[in-house]
């Protein structure tokens, strides 16, 4: 018995030997004939080069860049951030990415270019407040829509973002240090929904994701006219005039309810009275008169 | 006297009404409150050339390194109001409001910008003309992402990442005012070592020297891969901080580091006549012989171009590929003889004989007893 588990043993080790000196082989391939990480930075190189216009030249650089960070050593701090060609000021992180959302998986996280007054912050808002907030509108003055935060990996109602309390302790602090909250990355979005018999629920839902990730895969197999009617059915809820600026950002009542959804009340004042309408006002004032209503905007 | 109370009352009630509805939110740089929109992380857009252009400011990294006190409009002087139209390129040339301690005169990158016009990164030749593909050639940003600062201390000797607080005690127990002893202290500190990892100046300047496309309208080699294959870029790959990057050979000791010249200049670090003192710098290789350098730093394998090169490259990749797949098989084989020791494809007729024989001569003995 002994004898024979001894041989076992031996045979096994043998294996493994055998299995090691292959992958031993397969491990210095590279070694020996080069980097393959080279051969690829390579090959996007001549990819790049072949493109003969610009556009062509953004095209692959894109594609060929796709999730590059870029890492900063300070020695006592490792910065690793999102790479942006020609980009000046550091980030020093990488916002959540929002993998509910079925705009966002078509139109991106910056889709608002229309207007050249307002597109950045538009853009803003994209990061935080989900796009049906604004585009599928409730009545001004009798809004049936309520609001929460959604978890952006899950899809699910989540809780009041953290966030937000720092940003109002960053406010209280008296020790004459600096504190750097964050604005803008929240991990969460703000999305409307209704109350049926008490329980809430988004008005875009898990199956409508999945409705359109089906269209997405079986896209190739149908008809021209059958991708128009698809794209016109997955579109129908949006309205042409989406919410305007001032719909939130006013003191009286506002579109969307801030303390509720667990802004400082500090936070909530430079929403709805001070900071934002401010700006906002200014905006008016100087650039254009219908900067309120970024829809109505012809140009 | 009611008058007076009237403009009291009406003052007192402003500066109320100031202090609680516009909080000073209080940013040593940003009188403008530029912060106000762009401190959003997502404050951003696509161009009309459709690059993503992000507006944000990280303001902890903003205060992190030496511009912390230049206030935004020192760069973007075309802003002057807020909201304001997109912000022209800015120009690092111009004077800002710091006052350069050494000659009490207001800052500027001017001599710097100077100082690139007489390196090979220059746009312009000897002679004052363009060179050709002038968009080519870098401009501060092409190299130069928001400088922070990398402070270190060495209390007892050793090297550690990060402000001594031991040293800042000391400072403060005479610089007293504002952060004055801080920024002394990042500042010299970070000069006194590498500004930047090593790594990290080796992918600056990978952007223009590994596009193979301005290679080859500059004719330029492969510098990038030939250092990485060399002993210093490996052990940098690993993480070591001490092997040299470009700027470490390319740039004479003591000279302003936007002078990398080519290896034909006289005056060049990589000069014929001039490397091997590079290398013998103090914290290099001090003692090394004149020859040390005395091969092609960058070896580039062209087949056109460097022909020796190429082919001996091709003669010890086969010849190393040949030693270890030879011996590697010869041992996967030892090793299949161990695990099936009788196993033969073909079995010798001569032994199958030996093996009737034997029995012959085992039945023969049987029956003689």
């Amino acid at each position: 018995m002994v004898k024979l588990l001894k041989k076992i043993i031996f045979k096994l080790y043998v294996i493994f030997l055998m299995a090691f000196t292959v992958w031993y082989g397969y491990f210095m391939y590279p070694l020996v004939f080069g980097f393959e990480g080279k051969e690829k930075a390579e090959a996007s190189l001549m990819e790049i080069g072949q493109a003969h216009t610009e556009e062509e030249r953004l095209f692959v650089n894109l594609i060929s860049s796709q999730g590059k960070t870029q890492k900063t050593d300070l020695g006592y701090r490792l910065i690793e951030q999102p790479y942006i060609e020609g980009r000046f000021h550091h980030i020093g992180f990488e916002i959540q990415s929002d993998n509910v959302s079925i705009c966002v998986h078509c139109h991106g996280n910056t889709p608002h270019d229309k207007s050249r007054e307002v597109r950045s912050f538009l853009n803003m808002h994209a990061f935080y407040t989900a796009c049906e907030t604004c585009h599928i509108r409730g009545e001004k003055d009798n809004p049936n829509l309520s609001f929460r935060w959604y978890d952006k990996e899950t899809g699910e109602i989540s809780n009041n973002p953290l966030e937000l309390v720092e940003i109002e302790e960053s406010y209280s602090h008296s020790d004459g240090k600096n504190y750097y909250p964050t604005y803008g990355d929240y991990g969460a979005k703000i999305a409307p929904g209704l109350m049926k018999e008490g329980k809430f629920s988004f008005l875009k839902s898990h199956k409508d994701k999945s409705f359109v990730d089906r269209y997405l895969a079986e896209k190739d197999k149908l008809t021209a006219e059958q991708k128009s009617q698809m794209e016109k059915v997955i579109h129908k809820q949006v309205n042409k005039q989406p919410v305007e600026c001032n719909f939130c950002h006013q003191e009286e009542k506002s579109y969307i309810p801030f303390a509720e959804l667990g802004y400082p009340p500090r936070r909530v004042q430079e929403l709805i009275r001070t900071s934002a309408v401010g700006m906002i006002e200014k905006y008016k004032e100087f650039y254009i008169p219908n900067f309120l209503s970024p829809g109505k905007e012809k140009k | 006297m009611r008058n007076i109370l009237s403009v009291y009352f009406i003052f007192c009630l402003l500066t109320v009404t100031g202090i609680l509805f516009f909080p000073p939110e209080v940013y040593a740089v940003d009188e403008l409150n530029c912060l106000q929109c762009h401190k959003h992380r997502g404050l951003s857009r696509i161009d009309e050339d459709g690059n993503f252009r992000l507006f944000y400011i990280n303001q902890e990294l903003y205060e992190s390194g030496p511009h912390r006190h230049n206030k935004c409009k020192d760069c973007h002087t075309d802003i002057e109001r807020i909201p304001h139209d997109p912000a022209k390129k800015v120009n690092c040339t111009q004077e800002c409001h710091i006052v350069e301690p050494s000659g009490q005169r207001k800052f500027s990158h001017k001599s710097v910008a100077k100082t690139l016009t007489q390196s090979a990164h220059s746009k312009i030749d000897k002679n004052g003309l363009p060179k050709e593909h002038q968009e080519d050639y870098p401009d501060c940003k092409s190299c130069h992402d928001q400088p922070l600062y990398r402070p270190f201390s060495a209390f007892k000797g050793d090297k550690i990442p990060g402000v001594s607080k031991r040293a800042m005690g000391r400072c403060k127990s005479c610089h007293t005012g504002g952060d004055f002893a801080e920024d002394f202290y990042d500042h010299v500190t970070t000069r006194l070592h590498k500004t930047r990892f090593p790594m990290e100046t080796i992918e600056v300047c990978a952007k223009c020297h590994e596009d193979e496309e301005m290679r080859k309208r500059h004719e330029l080699d492969d510098v990038i891969t030939s250092y990485k294959e060399t002993f210093h870029g490996k052990l940098l790959t690993l993480g070591s901080e001490r092997m040299p990057d470009c700027l470490d050979c390319h740039i004479v000791a003591g000279e302003n580091s936007h002078l990398i010249e080519s290896k034909t200049e006289p005056t060049s670090a990589v000069h014929e006549n001039n490397v091997s003192t590079t290398c013998r710098a103090s914290e290099c290789h001090e003692k090394a012989g004149p020859m040390l350098a005395g091969f092609q730093t960058h070896v580039t394998y062209d087949r056109k171009k460097y022909p020796l090169q190429f082919y001996m490259l091709v003669f010890f990749k086969a010849l190393m590929a040949f030693v270890l797949y030879f011996f590697l098989v010869l041992i996967f084989l030892e090793l299949m003889r161990r695990l099936f020791p009788t196993f033969a494809f073909f079995k010798e007729k001569k032994r199958e004989d030996y093996h009737e024989y034997v029995k012959l001569i085992k039945d023969s003995n049987r029956n003689k007893h």
